[in-house]
């Protein structure tokens, strides 16, 4: 499938650029698992999280599991899509052609 | 898009993306719990298998053949080592089910095989013996064959 290239200034910095990265490479993610492969803090990854999700990128979950709330973010099909964009406007500017996965 | 970035700084984000993917790649795994479980599962068919009875026997490979494939339903997708997170589908590819059944079957014809082996030398406990055997080659070879996995899938990956 083709993917229109388009830079994405609310993905590219670096944080969220982590961020949206982890997630594009699974169904969902715990915030314990983000916050502590990005060695953030719960505020700064909570803050990062809202940004995202104001933007329709990511959704956030609370399931309710071993007596414990935890939270869980996933990338939203419009996450995805501006993901995908954004890796080939990246691979664009590199001149390569390869698709983003 | 040129205006935005410099190659430089394209190359840089590239990295960080593949350096994040790979972090996801490395939960490919099944859990431990599953590794125990079926080295236990195993010594325990080896002692039922000693102790003669067909009805024990039968009953007990019955029992953790239905076990196994309950449990094999959910792990060998290799998507959900941990709450942490599910990788995702795309990532893992549909080959690892297919691996684990081939790598369980072959392991099931080596543990017959040294049960006959070790009866003929006049062993006793012979389905036990072969069992613990396997079941060290679970504990041992199942992490490393996933080991493997995950290598390639990086190396696919990258």
């Amino acid at each position: 499938m083709t993917v229109e290239a388009r830079f994405d200034e609310l993905i590219h910095p670096s944080t969220r650029l982590s961020i949206v990265a982890l997630l594009a490479s699974a169904d969902w993610i715990d915030f314990a698992f983000v916050r502590d492969r990005l060695g953030l803090s719960d505020s700064a990854l909570s803050k990062q999280f809202a940004t995202l999700e104001e933007a329709g990128y990511v959704s956030i979950e609370r399931p309710l599991a071993d007596r414990r709330r935890r939270v869980r973010a996933r990338l939203t099909p419009t996450g995805k899509k501006a993901f995908d964009g954004h890796v080939a406007a990246l691979q664009a500017v590199l001149g390569t052609a390869t698709a983003p996965s | 898009m040129k205006e935005y970035i410099s190659e430089a700084d394209a190359r840089l984000a590239l990295r960080s993306i593949d350096d994040q993917r790979q972090q996801v790649i490395a939960e490919i795994d099944l859990p431990r719990w599953y590794w125990l479980g079926l080295a236990g599962g195993w010594v325990l068919l080896g002692i039922a298998s000693d102790s003669g009875n067909p009805w024990l026997t039968s009953g007990a490979t019955l029992l953790f053949g239905a076990v196994h494939a309950a449990a094999a339903q959910h792990v060998f997708s290799g998507r959900h080592k941990s709450g942490k997170l599910s990788v995702h589908a795309g990532i893992v590819g549909r080959r690892l089910p297919r691996v684990l059944f081939a790598w369980l079957i072959g392991l099931t014809l080596v543990t017959i095989g040294i049960a006959f082996a070790v009866n003929a030398d006049g062993a006793e406990h012979a389905s036990t013996i072969a069992a613990v055997f396997a079941a060290t080659v679970i504990l041992c070879g199942g992490p490393t064959l996933m080991a493997n996995f995950r290598n390639r899938i990086a190396r696919d990956a990258a």
